[in-house]
């Protein structure tokens, strides 16, 4: 290729991705300007704001912050909980031999394709009458079960890729199946555990569908309930809104910028070697 | 020995064991709650009067008979048309971009992926506001750049609607494709690239010849999950237009939504949610027969 060419192209790709991170960056930077204006200066959307108007954070907060409370107190157990379900679920998949096991493994997997609209007017009695209704304690359940089929299948494929000898070897060795997996399994799979914990913070903190569906009050709520009632008042308060939202956004962000690359290996798991 | 005998039995029962609880959540909350929408979708029932009437098939009937169902089920075809196309070429467009090597990669590896990790609502909010009519920002820079004229009431014209709503959904899961794509990328062996390039291969031939098909698994598991996403479709939709206007964003779920919890015709919605759940069984159990076969893969090498 002739150096001419060459330079051209590097000038065309250079030129995409510029206009493209532009893109993406847009709607966050005028979030977060948005966040720090006035309601005069709203009108004015490419404008910098003449002074950091805070009080839209402490109005975010004190319409939000009760939210964010029972986000926190939702997401850290439900995740936990669906990481060791899909743990425990993908131990004796990974291992079991013969035509019983698939089976399971496929039916679990089927879980994947139900909408959850199918399940969610029972699913609302059920709740109910379990005593569950409007508690965090049912979101923790809720969010557990219907974990159970992707994390079943992200833990199943991450235990398979780990050496099957480590497995015959402790079974030699006397150890039992039970003790192998809390003892041996479990602690050698941290990185998978760990990119599964970051997609079901995100899945769990972000979920907006089973929280309107299974919480009433502000006692159980979590915040994007709050943010959604909030947008679709009739007076939509921008400045708030934006200041409201981008402090619903840092906990999964950070999360994820902070473990991206345990992420992607376990995403793409044992093809990925 | 004893022990060859021994070990298989008590290891089975640990098996079971430990699928026992699994099981048991998949089948109240999953086999239970499907069961039972079946059942109160041959019914008419408010949610709170003990009167539950016998209706058949009746409300699966008038549903066919209905413009505002059909709108819903075209819709969520669009959508799965767009996740599959949309997000997935933009992404892998990115990231076979940045795979070159390029200065400030991690940056940009950064500003893609960014959006993916944000609520639904909160890209709701967002958007929300990028498609103001009169002080939005996609509004401001049209009319800056002198195309006033083409500026529209996103959100609360039919006819765009559903674009804007696409719009503000390729911003947010980009950066999934674009982070599984690329990261499939870097997995690709150097020596394959190689090998083309003193064949005399143009990058163009490399990358749809050689890398390509070896992105396959990443590429799998793209479609696979922008698949699900699009049937599942509701917090955005909800959020941002709750369906309107005049229905004309409405999907399955968020019209599902509104029958059950905003008029109360839980036979209805739950016909809705039967006809959904067919929908997504033809879309996407091809993927999961495929994932659950490559188990058996992994087993015979």
């Amino acid at each position: 290729m002739s150096a001419a060419l060459q330079q051209h192209q590097t000038a065309l790709t250079r030129t995409v991705l510029v206009v493209f991170a532009v893109i993406f960056m847009a709607p966050l930077v005028i979030a977060v300007l948005t966040s720090f204006k006035s309601p005069p200066e709203l009108t004015q959307v490419l404008s910098f704001p003449g002074e950091f108007y805070w009080q839209n954070y402490s109005i975010a907060f004190s319409r939000m912050g009760r939210g964010l409370i029972n986000s926190i107190a939702i997401t850290v157990p439900a995740v936990a909980l669906s990481i060791l379900i899909g743990a425990v679920a993908g131990y004796p998949l990974a291992y079991m031999r013969g035509a019983g096991g698939k089976f399971v493994y496929f039916i679990l997997l089927t879980g994947m394709l139900v909408p959850f609209q199918i399940v969610q007017i029972p699913l609302f009695f059920l709740v109910q009458g379990l005593g569950l209704y409007d508690t965090i304690a049912g979101m923790w359940l809720v969010h557990t079960a219907y974990a159970v089929p992707f994390c079943t299948f992200f833990m199943r494929n991450f235990f398979a890729s780990v050496p099957r000898s480590m497995y015959e070897a402790a079974l030699i060795d006397g150890c039992g199946p039970a003790r192998y997996f809390w003892k041996l399994l479990l602690p050698a799979s941290t990185s998978g555990l760990a990119a599964l914990a970051i997609i079901q913070s995100r899945a769990i903190w972000n979920d907006l569908l089973f929280a309107i569906t299974l919480t009433s009050s502000d006692q159980s709520r979590p915040v994007t309930v709050q943010i959604s009632g909030f947008a679709s008042s009739l007076q939509v308060e921008y400045g708030p809104l934006m200041a409201g939202t981008l402090v619903s956004i840092l906990p999964v962000m950070v999360a994820y910028l902070v473990f991206q690359k345990s992420f992607v290996r376990g995403l793409l798991g044992g093809a990925g070697k | 020995m004893i022990p060859r005998e021994w070990i298989p039995t008590r290891t089975t029962r640990t098996h079971l064991a430990f699928l026992a609880l699994p099981v048991a959540l998949f089948a109240t909350f999953y086999v239970y709650p499907i069961i039972s929408s079946v059942y109160l979708s041959m019914h008419s029932w408010d949610g709170f009067s003990p009167d539950m009437r016998w209706v058949g098939l009746q409300n699966y009937k008038t549903l066919l008979a209905q413009p505002r169902f059909f709108n819903a089920v075209l819709n969520n075809i669009a959508w799965v048309a767009f996740m599959l196309i949309v997000p997935t070429g933009i992404g892998l467009m990115l990231a076979a971009i940045l795979d070159r090597g390029i200065r400030g990669e991690s940056v940009y590896r950064i500003i893609f992926f960014l959006p993916f990790t944000i609520p639904a609502v909160a890209v709701a909010a967002i958007w929300r506001w990028m498609y103001e009519p009169t002080n939005g920002l996609i509004t401001t820079v049209l009319d800056l750049a002198g195309l006033g004229w083409a500026a529209q009431n996103w959100l609360g014209d039919p006819a765009v609607v559903n674009a804007s709503l696409m719009g503000a959904v390729a911003w947010w899961t980009t950066g999934f494709a674009f982070l599984v794509f690329f990261a499939g990328l870097r997995n690709i062996p150097t020596e394959c690239i190689e090998a083309a390039r003193i064949e005399g291969a143009t990058s163009w031939q490399i990358f749809w010849k050689v890398s390509f098909p070896l992105l396959w698994p990443s590429t799998i598991i793209v479609l696979g999950m922008s698949a699900i996403d699009a049937m599942r479709l509701f917090d955005i939709v909800w959020a941002m237009t709750q369906g309107g206007p005049a229905y004309s964003s409405e999907v399955l779920a968020t019209q599902m939504y509104d029958l059950a919890f905003g008029r109360f015709e839980m036979g209805r919605a739950s016909a809705v949610s039967v006809y959904l759940l067919l929908i997504a069984a033809v879309v996407i159990m091809p993927y999961i027969l495929y994932m659950s076969s490559r188990v058996q893969d992994s087993e015979a090498e």
